[in-house]
């Protein structure tokens, strides 16, 4: 050992031996790389619900709550069901204009108007057909009736300018909502506007023409007092557009915003459109004859090229000599599609390098045509619920559903009005590939019901819509919708406190 | 015609007095008489006397006697002078001289003659004294006559040290002065008598003052003879023999009988006017005494005081002894006093000495110009080149050049990070550090506060740390952002600066301290600190070297290093708990390896390692009980900001990982060199201990690196700091011994290139890396406030904003109350039951389920949601969604919320602070305590550096050297001649 010291080497050996170990140690103990595991969102159920019809006078009104945690349900087994809070109550509510807009929104409040109706039983269908005439109608669900309250507004008139089947689900009121369809050049185009909530809403609505965004002074700064709705004619703000796409936006306060389309051949409300992005799927496109007409915005401020692909029941692929088309900045573009997905059913895939928004104008057959929308639609990851739903010898619903990216399997459950609740039935979609689906409600259990539209675990996005038909001797009536999201179930995204959130 | 009497009195001074009698004896003037007188000496100086006087002259009186007393009992003995001593001057009447001496007190041949001419010349000249020199060097000026300020203190007007050139020689060789010391006075006979001579109540110390001042008022003038010269030891100034005059201290004693002179002497007004002005400056004095840790002087100062105020009695006989043309002689008096100025002037320069590290020097054994004398200005060259211009001396020092050299590339490394858009609100944070908002106030308030609205309330106490950042931002004109920016930006030049001052004493050679300075300040750890903003370890790493520097006094044995050391301990602790495990270790072990040989050790180590403990104490308690936080340091805590996967070259490269780390290889340079200093053999010790701690720290660093706290990764900053600082040491040491490869030639000389080469890789490799990657990373000086201006301005007090942040698909949120939150809110901790309550309401909101989630978020005082850009759509969508929240504003900046009701204020609950309150008053208490221990102060050499090494020494010898520098005080805090007690 003293020798070790003393030796010039001696020193250095020791340290390179030690330097060796603590290498050997660091090089051993290091740990092995762990996969990031993202952190999960936990599914919670939907606790409060309010939805505004914009215009009910006069049609039939379907409310539903899918039932809560029963049967074979894979989302429901190691969650608690959703609702699980006891009872809960839907109200229906007169809008109300006055300066009693908290009693309006929750339909609870003293010397609010007397509701419309009370519904307290989740799983069954209700429907009323309301007398023409009156405002909005607010549905307030909260506790079990809650979770996946869906509620619809359907006209049917056989005869004069509102002849048609036209049917909108009763919208959410928010911030945004987009919508695209024919401009006011030519149809009557009417937006309605109502406020439920308690703070004034301040709104803006854009006009995107054909020729680019039309600016007009009027359609901004228009003010909802709480409890206050409106109707405008778009023909008022810009008489001019032929195609539109149209922005409802608020720079305070919610909306609750839809728009109406009359048409010379036949009557419907434009579905809200999927918010600008650069991939937008166009779902439930019926396969029944008529026309098809594809109508692209893009709201920026570049011109851009959309790609289009049709998803068939036979495969995903560009339609030969419709591949893409131009978009100028800030204005709608059209593509008659009628020849290329005309009399099947379909969705369609739309991309780009800028934020885009799309919508589809479906028309009917017949001697008088009726005509139906449908718009861009996210996929229904948690689920989707339709409300109406009819089947008689006339009258057809049909559920079109699309998986375009990876194969997708749903279950779908009917909800009659009454009797029992059949059993629930399993589809699956091939990738690429778009299915029809008919549906029917097990027999004696009335013509009316509704869907609810679950995809199971394992499959891809799946994008659907709802078609609703109903021949008569001079055409037939079409109503469209593409399945929105329900309002089951919500992402409770994982939430920490932490002081970095001021940084970047 | 004159005839002068000789008087030496003696006292144990054989030393000097052979000279002084062959000095006296070789007068060109000769002496009429001679008379010796012994008081009692033990060191045969009575032999001396007789051998030189003859016995008959030489007058032997016990031990105890006074100079005062001897002079009397010659002049009791003494006959007068025979009217006729030398024919031939007829008409000349005797004027008899006393010529007064001390042993050690040797006078110029001319002196005499000299005093005589004045005394010609001036016929109402009674008191003469020569111009006194030093005894050794014989060309320092000692007095020219002494003042006395209103205060009582002694003038000698001189400056410490000052060499005589004849610039204080009067016109026609003679000054008016007040007084001049009995060491060489002459005076006239027949003055002594009318006076009765030396005030026998003055044994010591004033009483040539007094005994002048009497003359003066009497109308007499006391005259400094330029032309005659003495040269004076001050043996008992000095203490080169013992007083034994007195039982009382001298010190004491001197400061009594300056003030019983000032009072008996002064005319009434004058009188009351001085009793305030002493009153007052003694209690001062007092004070600052106990402030540099003196307090035997401040106990002799008060005492002093008290025994003269104490003795009306006695005040008034002596005052009624002078009461003779005391009013009238005193015009005459007031004009040679010390000018009203002084007095303020010394206090200044107390003040400045004190903070200069020598202590207020105005104490026993100090006598002006000869209590540092012998020192030199040799080993602070570095500082102070007496004439060299400030420029010159400023930008030739290495260390001065080294600093802007690593400022110039700190600046341009950091080009991203210093600009930030003021008006903007744009603020510097990023990585671990938080937004920097507020200033010293909120800070303070912050540590100070028993309850905090910040986030969602919160009982617990502000980490320590708060204190100190509220302390430097303090300093930084109240100003955190000045404060953080530079401590963490300014990183670099600091640490630099820091290692470059800190081994001064352990690195003689300059060109590697140097190379230390620079290679230490660019090292990945400080890069690293600066781009994931860890203001803790930037802290830590400046302050180790002083760690380090202060660590080798310490296990010295020096106190106040220990106390310094401690204090900085603690800060540093405060912002990184690790390095208090780091220092311990270390300290530990070199009480083991040290505490036997060194007295004091042990002491020290424990003042050292306890004084942080004690600082800290309920924090680190906490801190105990959940061990993980050691690991931790200040700020926020991003996983993304270290890497749990180091590889294990990276860790023995000393490289900490995480963001602004440059690759691995950068440090091989160092490492290699300080392998290299394993092969030499003569300075193995150093090298040795310091690649211990190498080993040590890369060891802790291993270990620590692997460890992750709540989920976060720990960042090995600080035991590789240490690692570094270790390694540093042993290649910088030896380093001189490149010069001597260099001086060989051949191939040694060629080897000292390549070392040299390899070891100036590093820092210039860092240097470039740096530069060229930028020092940017997740710090950032362009963070947008994070609280919105509506909000801001809408929300009453107490309300708060919940921000929200998407983040990789989790949902981070803070509440915001009026403003960003501050560093150190983030550690506050809420009630958990609050806490589990808020967050789950939170991440229902952000679900948008509906419900009564809004509620619950409002019940705790939230007014305002605010999602800053980017607006995740899902989470504006379920916000939207909510009926209870009404949109603001939606842009590019982010979205705003509002509560459509908001709730009532939730009631703070009145938190019971006393606990906390007393703590905070035991902290300030501690604090101040250990800052005056650790404060420079007048130092004991005897008992501070009994056992010093080497360096302590060096240390002893600057403070010395530094109280050479600090000037005037000394000289005017002069004391009167202990010399003449039994001299």
């Amino acid at each position: 050992m003293k020798g070790l010291i003393e030796n010039r080497f001696g020193l250095l050996a020791l340290v390179l031996v030690a330097l060796a170990a603590l290498y050997g140690a660091a090089y051993v103990g290091r740990p092995a790389p762990v996969v990031q595991r993202q952190p999960q969102a936990v599914k919670a159920p939907v606790e409060a619900v309010s939805v505004v019809c914009p215009a009910p006078g006069g049609t039939r009104i379907s409310v539903v709550t899918p039932p809560h945690s029963e049967g074979p349900d894979a989302e429901g087994s190691d969650d608690k069901g959703p609702g699980g809070k006891g009872t809960g109550s839907a109200t229906l509510t007169r809008v109300h204009a006055s300066a009693e807009a908290a009693g309006a929104k929750t339909g609870k409040g003293g010397g609010s108007p007397k509701p419309e109706a009370v519904i307290d039983r989740p799983g069954v269908l209700w429907q009323r057909e309301m007398p023409a005439g009156g405002g909005p109608i607010t549905v307030a669900a909260s506790g079990s009736m809650a979770p996946g309250l869906e509620s619809a507004q359907t006209a049917r008139d056989t005869s004069g300018t509102q002849r048609g089947l036209a049917g909108v689900r009763c919208v959410e009121p928010g911030a945004d909502a987009w919508f695209v369809g024919p401009g006011p050049a030519g149809a009557d185009v009417r937006l309605y506007l109502a406020n439920a909530d308690a703070a004034p809403a301040d709104v803006s609505v854009m006009i995107y023409s054909g020729e680019g965004p039309v600016l007009s002074d009027r359609g901004n700064g228009v003010i909802l007092q709480p409890g206050e709705h409106k109707a405008i004619e778009l023909r008022d703000l810009a008489p001019s557009p032929l195609v539109m796409a149209l922005r409802v936006s608020t720079g305070n306060g919610r909306v609750a915003a839809a728009v109406k389309v009359v048409l010379r051949k036949g009557v419907d409300w434009l579905p809200v459109a999927a918010a600008p992005s650069t991939t937008v799927v166009v779902p439930g496109i019926p396969g029944i004859a008529g026309r098809r007409e594809l109508y692209v915005t893009a709201p920026g401020e570049e011109d851009t090229v959309v790609q289009v692909k049709a998803v068939l029941k036979d495969g995903f692929y560009a339609l030969k000599n419709k591949e893409d088309v131009d978009v100028p900045a800030g204005s709608t573009a059209t593509m008659d599609l009628t020849t290329g997905i005309g009399g099947q059913p379909a969705a369609l895939v739309l991309t780009s390098d800028v934020p885009i928004v799309a919508g589809m104008v479906i028309t009917g057959t017949g001697a008088v045509q009726d005509v139906a929308f449908t718009a861009g639609a996210q996929p229904i990851d948690l689920g989707s619920v339709v409300a109406d739903g009819r089947s008689s010898r006339k009258q057809t619903s049909r559920l079109v559903l699309s998986a375009p990216f990876a194969a997708g399997a749903v279950q779908i459950r009917i909800l009659p009005q009454k009797g029992t609740v059949p059993k629930p039935m399993e589809v699956t979609v091939p990738a690429g590939r778009t299915r029809e689906v008919k549906l029917k409600p097990p027999a004696g259990s009335g013509s009316a019901f509704a869907v609810v539209v679950q995809p199971q675990p394992g499959s891809g996005p799946v994008y659907g819509g709802r078609v609703l038909d109903e021949s008569t001797r001079d055409g037939l009536l079409i109503t469209a919708q593409p399945l929105a999201l329900a309002r089951i179930w919500t992402l409770v995204p994982p939430t920490t406190d932490s002081p970095a959130a001021v940084l970047p | 015609m004159h005839s002068v009497t000789a008087i030496v009195v003696a006292h144990d001074g054989a030393r000097w007095l052979k000279e002084t009698l062959a000095a006296v004896l070789r007068q060109t003037r000769p002496l009429d008489r001679v008379v010796g007188v012994d008081n009692g000496s033990r060191d045969g100086s009575g032999r001396i006397l007789v051998e030189v006087f003859g016995a008959g002259s030489v007058l032997s009186l016990p031990r105890s006697t006074g100079f005062g007393e001897a002079v009397h009992e010659v002049l009791r003995r003494l006959p007068a002078a025979p009217a006729q001593t030398q024919a031939g001057h007829p008409q000349g009447q005797v004027r008899e001289w006393l010529w007064l001496l001390h042993d050690d007190c040797a006078p110029d041949a001319k002196a005499l003659q000299a005093m005589l001419a004045a005394a010609d010349q001036d016929p109402k000249a009674a008191i003469l004294g020569p111009k006194l020199r030093d005894w050794l060097d014989r060309r320092v000026l000692l007095e020219i006559g002494v003042t006395v300020s209103r205060s009582g203190r002694r003038d000698t007007g001189l400056e410490p040290r000052e060499y005589d050139q004849g610039q204080h020689d009067g016109a026609h060789g003679v000054r008016d002065v007040l007084s001049v010391s009995t060491a060489g006075m002459l005076i006239r006979r027949d003055v002594w008598e009318e006076l009765s001579g030396l005030d026998p109540e003055l044994p010591l110390f004033r009483d040539d003052l007094d005994l002048c001042w009497r003359a003066r008022t009497a109308g007499h003038r006391v005259l400094n003879v330029s032309g005659a010269v003495a040269w004076h030891a001050e043996a008992s100034a000095r203490r080169r023999r013992r007083v034994a005059t007195s039982d009382e201290h001298p010190r004491r004693l001197d400061r009594r009988n300056a003030l019983f002179v000032i009072m008996v002497n002064l005319p009434f007004w004058a009188l009351l006017r001085s009793i305030m002005r002493n009153v007052c400056g003694s209690l001062v004095r007092t004070l600052l005494f106990l402030l540099a840790k003196q307090p035997a002087n401040a106990l002799d100062e008060v005492v002093a005081l008290g025994s003269v105020i104490r003795h009306p009695l006695r005040l008034y006989r002596a005052r009624k002894a002078r009461r003779k043309g005391r009013k009238q002689g005193y015009p005459a008096v007031r004009r040679l006093f010390t000018p009203p100025g002084g007095a303020f002037r010394r206090l200044t320069d107390m003040v400045q000495s004190f903070l200069a590290g020598s202590g207020p020097v105005e104490s026993a054994g100090r006598h002006h110009a000869g209590a540092a004398g012998g020192e030199t200005d040799q080993d602070d060259g570095e500082e102070l080149l007496a004439d060299a211009g400030m420029l010159q001396r400023v930008f030739g020092n290495p260390g001065v050049l080294l600093c802007l050299v690593l400022t110039a590339v700190t600046l341009v490394a950091e080009r991203s990070l210093l600009v930030g858009d003021l008006s903007a609100g744009d603020l510097l944070g990023g990585g671990a550090l938080t937004p920097v908002v507020g200033g010293a106030g909120d800070l303070w308030r912050l540590y100070a506060e028993g309850h905090h609205a910040a986030g969602l309330g919160s009982d617990t106490w502000a980490p320590p740390y708060v204190a100190v950042l509220a302390a430097l931002s303090a300093v930084a004109f109240g100003k955190t952002w000045l404060a953080v920016g530079v401590l963490l930006l300014g990183c670099v030049p600091l640490a630099g600066f820091a290692a470059y001052v800190a081994t001064k004493r352990m690195i003689p050679y300059r060109p590697a301290r140097v190379w230390l300075a620079a290679t230490y300040a660019l090292l990945p750890v400080a890069t690293g600190a600066i781009a994931s903003g860890r203001l803790g370890t930037a802290i830590v790493f400046v302050l180790l070297p002083v760690y380090a520097a202060l660590g080798t006094r310490v296990v010295a044995g020096s106190r106040r290093a220990a106390w310094g050391f401690g204090l900085l301990l603690a800060v540093g602790t405060a912002f990184v708990p690790l390095v208090y495990i780091l220092v311990a270790v270390l300290g530990a072990l070199a009480a083991v390896s040290f505490g036997g040989i060194r007295r004091g050790t042990r002491t020290s180590l424990v003042i050292g390692l306890g004084t942080p403990i004690l600082l800290l104490f309920p924090w680190l308690a906490e801190l105990v009980r959940e061990p993980g936080r050691i690991l931790l340091e200040v700020g926020l805590r991003d996983p993304a900001l270290a890497d749990p996967r180091l590889p294990a070259e990276s860790l023995l490269m000393l490289s900490p990982g995480g963001p602004g780390v440059p690759p691995f290889w950068v440090t091989a340079g160092l490492v290699a060199v300080a392998l290299a200093a394993l092969l030499l053999r003569r300075d193995q010790m150093v090298v040795v201990i310091g690649w211990g701690v190498v080993l040590f720290g890369v060891l802790v660093a291993i270990v620590v690196s692997r460890v992750t706290v709540d989920g976060v990764p720990v960042w090995p900053g600080a035991p590789m700091a240490l690692a570094a600082t270790g390694l540093l040491l042993a290649a910088a040491h030896p380093a001189y011994r490149i010069t001597e490869f260099r001086a060989a030639g051949g191939l040694r000389r060629l080897g000292a290139l390549l070392i040299a080469a390899v070891a100036f890789a590093t820092p210039v490799a860092a240097a470039s890396l740096w530069v060229k990657s930028g020092a940017g990373g997740p710090l950032r000086h362009d963070v947008p406030d994070p609280m919105p201006v509506l909000a801001a301005v809408g929300s009453a007090d107490g309300q708060g904003t919940l921000l929200l942040r998407q983040q990789d698909g989790r949902v981070a949120y803070t509440v915001l109350h009026g403003r960003a939150p501050l560093i150190g809110e983030g550690d506050l901790e809420p009630p958990d039951d609050d806490h589990r309550r808020f967050t789950d309401a939170v991440a229902g909101l952000t679900s948008g389920r509906g419900g009564a989630d809004v509620q619950t978020v409002a019940s705790f005082g939230v007014r305002f949601i605010t999602v800053p850009a980017p607006v995740d759509p899902a989470l504006r969508r379920a916000l939207d969604s909510e009926p209870a929240l009404v949109r603001m504003s939606l842009s590019q900046a982010g979205g705003l919320w509002r509560m459509a009701h908001p709730a009532a204020l939730p009631t703070p609950r009145a938190a019971d602070d006393s606990r906390h309150r007393a703590w905070l008053w035991a902290q300030g208490g501690m604090l101040a305590l250990v800052l005056i221990l650790a404060s420079p102060g007048r130092t004991n050499r005897e008992e501070e550096y009994g056992g010093a090494d080497v360096p302590v020494e060096e240390s002893a010898r600057k403070d010395r050297a530094k109280r050479n520098r600090a000037k005037a005080d000394r000289a005017k805090a002069d004391r009167a001649k202990a010399d003449r007690v039994r001299a």
